[in-house]
């Protein structure tokens, strides 16, 4: 998927997206998650991937705020603090989304060119790339058990599934542990224990501006977790001095 | 003869010495196996979607790493899993990696204590899990999402709650227990399973290159 953030070094979407996370969580309730669901639906609206990011975020909220719903119906007086929840769940939802937004192999080339391990880097991008064959062999060893006659779905009671159990994910976990065996020959084969740094064959650009951008990101975390840290040293000090 | 055994000696001591390799905390074959783990735990989905059980099992990968590549190999499965599926499914599920986390570490030092070498050892393993993962679970539910989840998890914490009386946060943590306390013993069971059908030679190398 390509989006208006790939033109970005991907370690400033990330930034953002984190320091926006703690000030949701930090700031006053629940305004700012409300201000940060918004400004983060802007950033991916203007990016190009807000229908995405609109779709996720309510497939997090609606089910919880149903949720909520039943529970208030169940019960007159709830938690006020799960009143909350649309927001921060939306919050996380849609600033995780625009993470997503930006490529996760860029994402991750763009972090191994900032120091992370190339055997971490390597975990990502392998683990991303045998999702869709893990899934289509899972498929495959399901049709081959239900022609040779395993009773899978409807009809078949629950211990009955679970003797299939066995027989439909044991093929498919053997195999992956096996294949893994070819994978240490074919990674040792590369030389990938070998020392030394090593050259991106397509380095990923990071301009100054977005490294000043990344630097004032942090600095105003820092200033807006060191205020509450104030606020709240502050309010034990009244409740002090009021008390005595 | 001698003089050719003496040169022949001299060459052997003069040879420059093997570079180490780089220093990492994984075997090849771990991380060779890790990104094959994560792909399980997301595709036994399909496999538990097809039979209709009332349980996730996508733990599996991580709890079968652990068991043959040792707790950290197990800690960083937990890890990449989480992070991937926050990546491919729902980023709300980044938040859950400290679960992961939990269940890779104690199912490599269940591993590592012989747990998974009978059926009973396997399924108490499963239960210590459970319990653990599921507590961890639910102060993170309770914590980031108020005791609410939008998945069965969080009905049955709502069902809990009406049947019993308990307040939200207490409902949260018997809905995690019980949820969990039927998953990870199944999935360690399947681990079981697994481990008694693998080439033993391969059972091998694993324990040799997790030495």
């Amino acid at each position: 998927m390509t989006s208006a953030l790939d033109r970005w070094n991907p370690l400033t979407p990330l930034a953002a997206a984190i320091a926006l996370v703690l000030v949701a969580f930090a700031g006053p309730q629940p305004w700012t998650p409300a201000a940060v669901l918004a400004l983060s639906l802007a950033i991916a609206l203007a990016s190009g991937i807000g229908g995405k990011v609109t779709v996720l975020t309510l497939l997090v909220v609606v089910p919880t705020f149903a949720l909520l719903v039943l529970l208030d119906a169940a019960f007159p007086e709830p938690a006020a603090e799960t009143r909350w929840i649309p927001s921060r769940a939306g919050t996380l939802d849609a600033l995780g989304v625009i993470v997503v937004g930006v490529a996760p192999r860029r994402l991750t080339r763009a972090l191994a060119a900032r120091g992370l391990p190339a055997w971490a880097a390597y975990l990502v991008i392998a683990s991303l790339e045998a999702v869709p064959d893990a899934r289509r062999r899972a498929e495959d060893v399901l049709d081959a058990q239900r022609c040779r006659g395993v009773a899978v779905g409807k009809g078949t009671g629950v211990r009955g599934r679970l003797r299939a159990l066995p027989a439909l994910a044991g093929p498919l976990i053997v195999g992956l542990v096996i294949e893994s065996e070819e994978r240490a020959l074919a990674l040792d084969a590369r030389a990938f224990d070998a020392r030394g740094k090593r050259t991106a064959l397509a380095p990923i650009a990071d301009p100054i501006g977005e490294i000043w951008a990344r630097r004032v990101i942090w600095l105003a975390l820092a200033a807006a977790i060191a205020w509450r840290f104030w606020e709240f040293a502050h309010s034990l000090v009244i409740a002090q001095v009021s008390r005595s | 003869m001698a003089m050719g055994v003496v040169r022949n000696a001299l060459r052997v001591v003069c040879y420059p010495p093997v570079p180490l390799p780089a220093r990492r905390p994984l075997s090849t074959l771990a991380l060779a196996l890790i990104p094959r783990a994560v792909a399980l735990n997301l595709a036994l989905g399909a496999v538990v979607g097809a039979l209709k059980l009332p349980v996730y099992l996508d733990s599996v990968g991580t709890i079968l790493v652990a068991v043959l590549a040792g707790p950290w190999a197990g800690i960083v499965t937990g890890i990449v899993s989480n992070s991937v599926l926050g990546l491919l499914v729902s980023p709300a599920l980044f938040a859950f990696i400290p679960v992961a986390i939990v269940i890779g570490w104690l199912a490599g030092v269940a591993g590592t204590l012989g747990a998974f070498r009978s059926l009973a050892g396997s399924i108490a393993a499963g239960l210590v899990i459970g319990v653990a993962a599921a507590l961890a679970s639910a102060v993170i539910v309770i914590a980031l999402m108020g005791g609410l989840t939008a998945s069965g998890t969080g009905l049955l914490t709502i069902a809990i709650r009406a049947t019993f009386g308990v307040s939200v946060d207490s409902a949260a943590k018997i809905a995690a227990v019980v949820t969990d306390a039927l998953d990870k013993p199944l999935s360690c069971v399947l681990v079981y399973l697994v481990l008694e059908r693998l080439p033993r030679r391969l059972g091998a190398r694993f324990r040799r290159a997790a030495a």
